[in-house]
C-alpha cells in the first residue's frame, strides 16, 4: 500500500516551491535593478571626478609641454581599510582611478601613473568603455575649454562593487526563504491540530462504543467530518439497538412458552407449550438468519467481483430453499419468461442474487394466502432484464411502499411472522448490482409485485 | 380474575394467554390498539396487560386516551421498549406497572397479583375468611388447617366472591369472571361449582341470594 499523502507536507511543498519562484524572480529583478543604479551611480561619481580634474589641473597643463606629458601618481586604493566600513585613511570601496589630460589636438599633456602612453579614449565626450593596462575600465571624457579631460575607473572593481551592492538588497529575501518554510511548517501544524485532535479522539475510544464524537472546538474544515462521522455512528447504533428491540419478543415468546412447559400440570398442557417452544425456536433461528444476511449483505459491498450470473440457475437455487413453505402452505408457483429463452445472464455475485430472489419468493409465500398462485417473470427488455414476483396477499398500501425496505420495518397489523428485513435485504443486494426495486400492484389489481430491473 | 390482554405477537400472546389460563386467570386476547381501547371499559375487568407496539393504535396512545376517558382498571404495560425515558412514559401515560420483555412468567404472575392486591386494598394476597385462607399465588385452601384441593374454576369462584365479601354477585357477573369471553358455559355449572364448595369446605361458605346470584357473608 502506498502511504498516505500528508496534507502538512503538500502543503509545505507547496508553499517551498511557490516561495522560491516568486521570491527567487523578485530577487533576480531586484538584484539587475540594483546592479544598474550602482552603475549610474559610479557613472555619475567619475563624471564628477572629471570636472574636478579638469578645474585642478587646467592652469598646469597649458604649463606642460606636448611630448613630455606630467605624470601624477595616485596611490592605490587602501588595501588596509576595514571592510565595509568608512575610516580616516578612507574606504575599502574606493576604486582604481586614472587619467590622461590631453591637447586640442590630442597630444597627452599629463597623465596619472597608470594611465597609459598613448590616450585611451577617442576625442569624443561622453562615457565608454576602453581596455588597457589588462583591465576593462570605465571613461568619461570631457572639453574642458582646449584641452580633453579623460577620467577612467577599472570597471571590475565597479562590478564588483554593484554586484555586492545588489547582493545586499537580495540577501535578506534569500534568506527569508528556509525561514518562512520553517514557521509555516510550525503554522500548518499548529493549523491541523485539529484533525491531530480528532485523530486522537477516535483512537482513545473504546472498543465497541458509538456514542457520538464530539470535539470541545470544532472548526469549519472539521465539522463536516464529524457530523458524517456521527451520522455513521447513529445509524449503527440505531441497527443495533433496533436488532436487540426485534429479539426481544422473539425471545420472549420463547422464554414464555418454555416456562409454561416447566410448569405444565398435565401432559396436554406440557405438549401444547413444547410444540409452541419449537415455534419460537424456529422464529428466532430464522431472525438471526436475517440479521446475518442483511449483515452480510451490507459488510461485503465491494467483495466478490462481477461475473456473469444465470438468473436461471439463480431463481433455481433459491426455489429450492422456498419450496418446502410454499408447498406446505399449497401455494403454487409459475414461471415464465419473456422473451422465452433458457438463459438470461447479467453481471454479479450469484451468492447474493440467490438471496435476493430467495427473500422475494419467501414473503410472497408468507404473506399471500393458502392455494393461492405466486408469479415469477422473468423479462428482457430495452430497459434492461427484470426479474419481478407477484403474489395474491393482502398488498402493500402505496403510501407505505417505501417505508417497507427500511430494515426491521413491518406493516402494522401484518400476519406472517417476519423479521422485518427481507426486503432491506433485497434493496441492498439490488443497489450493489446497480439494480432497481419497484413494488405495485399485482396483477387484477391485488396483491404484491415486487420487480428487480437490472440495468 | 378477568384480564385483558392486548398483545400483536401471536405466538407470545399465546404465551401469555396459556400462563395466565392456566394460573386460573380468565383472559381476553385482542391483537389491535383500537379494539382493545373499545374494551378497557367492561365491567368485571380487573387487570389490562398492554403490549406498546400495537397496530390500530399505539399502546401508551390506548392508555391516554382509556385514562383521559377515566378508566381506572390497573395496566401493567409489557415491552421491548426498555430505556429508562420509555419506561417513564408508560408510567406516566398511566401504567400502573410495567415489565420489559422478555420477563419470568412468575414475575408476570405476581405483579398481576400485586395490581389485584392495591385493587382489593390489601396488603397481602391471602384473602382470609371465616376459616378458610386463600392463597392466589399457591393457588391453595386450607380450611381449618386441613388443605383442601380446589378446581381451578372453583378457586376463581371462591377468590372472587371471598375477596369482596359482602356484596352480592349476580350469576352473569361470576360466569363472566370464572369463564370471562369463552361463551358456551353450560347453564348449571356455576351451581355445580358452588355445590362442590359448600361441600369440600362448609356449607355456609357461600349463601344464595335468591333470584339474584351469591354472596360471601362477612364474617361476624
Amino acid at each position: 500500500m502506498k502511504p498516505p499523502r500528508s496534507i502538512r507536507a503538500v502543503l509545505l511543498a507547496g508553499t517551498a516551491v511557490l516561495l522560491i519562484v516568486v521570491l527567487g524572480a523578485a530577487a533576480w529583478l531586484g538584484f539587475d535593478a540594483g546592479q544598474d543604479e550602482a552603475a549610474e551611480l559610479f557613472d555619475a561619481r567619475l563624471a564628477t571626478s572629471a570636472r574636478v580634474l579638469a578645474a585642478l589641473v587646467a592652469p598646469h597643463a597649458q604649463a606642460a609641454r606636448a611630448g613630455a606629458p606630467v605624470i601624477v601618481a595616485i596611490p592605490g586604493p587602501l588595501e588596509t581599510a576595514e571592510h565595509d566600513a568608512s575610516t580616516s585613511l578612507g574606504h575599502h570601496y574606493e576604486t582604481k582611478i586614472a587619467f590622461q589630460v590631453l591637447d586640442a589636438q590630442g597630444r597627452l599633456l599629463m597623465r596619472s601613473a597608470a594611465a597609459p602612453q598613448a590616450p585611451f579614449a577617442p576625442a569624443e565626450a561622453g562615457f565608454s568603455t576602453q581596455r588597457f593596462d589588462g583591465h576593462a575600465w570605465r571613461v568619461f571624457a570631457l572639453r574642458a575649454g582646449e584641452l580633453w579631460v579623460q577620467a577612467a575607473e577599472r570597471d571590475d572593481v565597479r562590478t564588483e562593487l554593484s554586484g555586492k551592492l545588489a547582493l545586499a538588497t537580495v540577501a535578506p529575501l534569500i534568506v527569508g526563504i528556509p525561514v518562512l518554510l520553517v514557521l509555516l511548517g510550525l503554522l500548518t501544524r499548529y493549523g491541523l491540530r485539529p484533525l491531530a485532535d480528532l485523530a486522537r479522539r477516535i483512537a482513545g475510544r473504546p472498543a465497541g462504543t458509538l456514542e457520538p464524537i464530539r470535539l470541545p472546538r470544532s472548526t469549519r474544515e472539521i465539522a463536516p467530518v464529524v457530523e458524517a462521522l456521527n451520522g455513521l455512528l447513529e445509524r449503527e447504533r440505531r441497527f443495533t439497538a433496533d436488532a436487540a428491540h426485534e429479539l426481544r419478543t422473539p425471545l420472549a415468546a420463547l422464554k414464555v412458552h418454555t416456562q409454561n412447559a416447566v410448569r405444565a400440570t398435565s401432559a396436554e398442557e406440557r405438549k401444547a407449550s413444547l410444540e409452541r417452544v419449537q415455534a419460537a425456536v424456529e422464529r428466532s433461528a430464522r431472525l438471526a438468519e436475517q440479521m446475518l444476511a442483511y449483515s452480510r449483505a451490507t459488510a461485503a459491498r465491494t467483495a466478490a467481483p462481477a461475473q456473469a450470473v444465470s438468473l436461471r440457475q439463480v431463481l433455481e437455487d433459491a426455489l429450492d430453499d422456498v419450496l418446502p413453505a410454499l408447498r406446505a402452505r399449497g401455494q403454487k408457483i409459475a414461471v415464465t419468461a419473456e422473451p422465452p429463452v433458457d438463459e438470461i445472464m447479467v453481471p454479479g455475485d450469484h451468492e447474493k442474487l440467490v438471496s435476493l430472489a430467495r427473500n422475494l419468493l419467501d414473503n410472497a409465500a408468507r404473506y399471500a394466502p393458502e392455494r393461492s398462485t405466486v408469479q415469477v417473470e422473468l423479462h428482457q427488455g430495452p430497459a434492461g432484464v427484470s426479474l419481478s414476483v407477484a403474489d395474491e396477499g393482502p398488498g402493500i398500501p402505496a403510501a407505505l411502499r417505501e417505508r417497507v425496505f427500511e430494515s426491521y420495518y413491518r406493516i402494522p397489523g401484518a400476519t406472517g411472522e417476519g423479521s422485518g428485513l427481507g426486503l432491506a435485504i433485497v434493496r441492498e443486494i439490488a443497489a450493489q448490482h446497480g439494480a432497481t426495486v419497484v413494488i405495485t400492484q399485482g396483477a387484477q389489481g391485488r396483491g404484491t409485485r415486487v420487480a428487480v430491473t437490472f440495468r | 380474575m378477568r384480564i385483558l390482554l392486548v398483545e400483536d405477537d401471536e405466538l407470545l400472546g399465546a404465551g401469555i394467554n396459556d400462563t395466565l389460563t392456566r394460573a386460573g386467570h380468565s383472559v381476553e386476547w385482542l391483537r389491535d390498539g383500537k379494539l382493545a381501547l373499545a374494551a378497557f371499559g367492561q365491567e368485571g375487568l380487573e387487570v389490562v396487560i398492554l403490549d406498546l407496539g400495537l397496530p390500530g393504535l399505539d399502546g401508551l396512545e390506548v392508555l391516554r386516551r382509556a385514562r383521559a376517558a377515566g378508566k381506572k382498571t390497573p395496566v401493567l404495560v409489557l415491552s421491548a421498549r426498555d430505556a429508562t425515558d420509555q419506561r417513564v412514559d408508560g408510567l406516566d401515560a398511566g401504567a400502573d406497572d410495567y415489565l420489559v420483555k422478555p420477563f419470568n412468567v412468575e414475575e408476570l404472575l405476581a405483579r398481576v397479583r400485586a395490581l389485584q392486591r392495591r385493587l382489593r386494598g390489601s396488603a397481602t394476597n391471602v384473602l382470609e375468611h371465616g376459616g378458610v385462607r386463600l392463597d392466589p399465588g399457591a393457588c391453595t385452601v386450607v380450611c381449618e388447617g386441613r388443605p383442601v384441593p380446589l378446581r381451578r374454576r372453583e378457586f376463581m369462584l371462591l377468590e372472587k366472591l371471598v375477596a369482596s365479601a359482602g356484596q352480592v354477585f349476580t350469576r352473569a357477573q361470576l360466569e363472566d369472571a370464572l369463564y370471562g369471553w369463552d361463551g358456551n358455559v353450560e347453564s348449571n355449572a356455576l351451581d355445580v361449582h358452588v355445590h362442590n364448595l359448600r361441600k369440600k369446605l362448609y356449607p355456609g361458605i357461600i349463601r344464595t341470594v335468591r333470584g339474584v346470584g351469591y354472596i360471601a357473608d362477612p364474617p361476624a
